[in-house]
């Protein structure tokens, strides 16, 4: 299953920003451009069960403002401060991760969603334990790029 | 009443969404964080539908639905998931509490109102509570026919109307054009290649921003079996080619329930004139016979006593003509009302040959029956 997961990952991202955005998402090879010193931000949902595991979604903060006001039909000078964003990102990362859950929980492996969570930074490392598996996939999206790190472990 | 919907989700985004995707139909949309909020509005407001979330903090999805099931005043609201959960397992979990629906976040908003629009009525805004539109109020009728001709002659049949028509010639540039912009009525043919007019149909049905839109089948007099199936699936009415044109408006004005009464029905030098066009038919005749009552009674309110009966533009009187006068005369002695009837000497010699008509006096002009009215110049009754 783990093997699979870029492919799920792929999936459920393209599936979210096709169907709430209607923006085509390309995926990428590497990670090497994605932290340019701008500030990004990081929704994540973690998820518990028989496979333990969270999802981070990066994408620089003015990419998640055209995100927020796609998904809201709104201008982007409409949109009311970072809690908007923060919400909208945390939704959309959710998206992302209940597809990725549904089908591990349809393969056998059980579990349950965490509550969305947003981190704000210009660069993040993420220290995982040396049983988990990690996986970071990057998207083109327009003139954008979007960063998704997935770590997962059996419990 | 506007549909209340309650929306049940953490998400401040996906309730804004849901406020949005309705936003356009005749619906109040409540919001609640969580389970316990979600509760506590439900009972308040009693919405018409909930639709609600499954991860939440503070009371989750499956146990607000528990408390919603079990509450003998709240268990009857139709409950729609709409979740990022879509495993087997929830599903089934979920199912067996009775929930109407089941949508899976992502989700297009298209989606969620057909799902709702499939368990409550959901009504474009202002249909219910708009001023009824004239008949010479702008209005879009869409025309599908593969015939580009047929399209031209409707569009030239009705072009002294200020009606928009629009042709396409296919149902998917139909169901294209309404998509973007809900006509007012639309006619659609049933020769279209593959019974397409009948999935069109479906379609226009199924959707709930076209599912009041009268749509009318249009095909040949003669072809009788498709007018029966037509009937039986539901269409509006069947317009038979050769088209009548004047039929068509009047059926059209029906279907949208269009004021015309501007047409027929006047207050003027202290009387309701009531004048009947050159081409008066069957149709006009029931549009009259329809406001009637109503117009006359609004003449009392409006505190006038007289009504003068124009039949100036007719060439000849029918026994269409002659009910409908008779009908007039009834409803003004009924209330006590004055009358005089203005026509010409041809159709007072046809009315002269019958029995109940033989008696009719016309005016020459509305001028003179007024005068005649208002004891000016004596005209018998």
């Amino acid at each position: 299953m783990i093997d699979q997961l870029d492919e799920l990952v792929t999936q459920a991202v393209a599936r979210a920003f096709d169907t709430m955005l209607n923006v085509k998402v390309a995926a990428e090879t590497s990670d090497a451009t994605l932290w340019n010193g701008e500030p990004h931000v990081a929704g994540s949902v973690g998820f518990i069960g028989k496979l333990t595991g969270v999802v981070y979604i990066y994408s620089s903060a003015t990419f998640a403002r055209e995100i927020t006001g796609q998904l809201l039909g709104l201008k982007i000078e409409e949109i009311e401060g970072e809690e908007m964003v923060n919400d909208a990102i945390g939704e959309l990362t959710n998206m992302v991760v209940g597809q990725i859950k549904s089908q591990l929980s349809d393969r056998g492996m059980p579990c349950v969603l965490t509550i969305p969570s947003i981190v704000r930074g210009s660069q993040f490392v993420v220290e995982s334990m040396s049983s988990t598996t990690r996986r970071f996939n990057t998207f083109k999206c327009g003139n954008h790029r979007l960063g998704v790190e997935t770590l997962i472990k059996p419990s | 009443m506007p549909i209340k919907i309650l929306t049940v989700d953490d998400s401040k985004t996906i309730r804004l969404i849901v406020g949005k995707a309705f936003r356009s139909f005749d619906c109040e949309v409540f919001e609640a964080s969580n389970g316990v909020e979600g509760l506590a509005v439900a009972a308040k407001e009693r919405p018409n539908i909930i639709i609600l979330d499954l991860t939440m903090p503070v009371m989750d999805g499956f146990e607000t639905l528990t408390k919603l099931k079990s509450d003998p005043d709240l268990k009857s609201i139709p409950v729609v998931m709409l979740t990022a959960e879509s495993g087997r397992e929830n599903v089934l979990r979920i199912a067996k509490q009775g929930v109407r629906d089941y949508l899976v976040k992502p989700f297009k908003e298209e989606l969620i109102i057909e799902r709702v629009g499939r368990i409550v009525d959901l009504k474009p805004k202002g249909v219910t509570n708009a001023k009824a539109k004239r008949f010479d109020d702008p209005l879009t009728v869409l025309v599908v026919d593969d015939k580009p001709a047929i399209s031209d002659q409707i569009i030239h049949g009705l072009a002294d109307t200020p009606w928009s028509v629009q042709g396409r010639s296919t149902a998917g540039e139909g169901l294209d054009y309404c998509n973007k912009s809900v006509p007012d009525v639309v006619i659609v043919s049933l020769n279209l290649p593959d019974n397409a007019a009948f999935t069109f149909f479906q379609m226009l049905r199924a959707q709930p921003k076209t599912k009041s839109v009268p749509v009318f089948a249009m095909c040949v007099k003669t072809a009788s079996d498709e007018q029966a199936r037509a009937q039986q699936s539901g269409f509006t009415g069947i317009i038979t080619k050769p088209i009548d044109f004047d039929e068509v408006k009047s059926r059209i004005a029906r279907s949208l329930n269009l004021d015309t009464s501007y047409k027929y029905f006047e207050h003027r030098d202290g009387v309701l004139w009531i004048k009947l066009p050159a081409n008066f038919g069957t149709a006009v005749a029931n549009e009259v016979t329809g406001q009637l009552r109503p117009k006359i009674a609004e003449a009392v309110d409006a505190g006038l006593g007289k009504v003068v009966f124009d039949l100036a533009l007719l060439k000849t009187a029918d026994v269409t003509l002659i009910k409908l006068g008779l009908e007039v005369l009834q409803f003004c002695h009924e209330m006590s009302l004055r009358s005089r009837m203005v026509g010409s000497g041809t159709v007072a010699q046809e009315c002269r040959k019958f029995e109940e008509t033989k008696d009719w006096a016309f005016a020459p002009t509305f001028e003179e029956a007024v005068a005649a009215l208002n004891g000016k110049e004596a005209v018998p009754a």
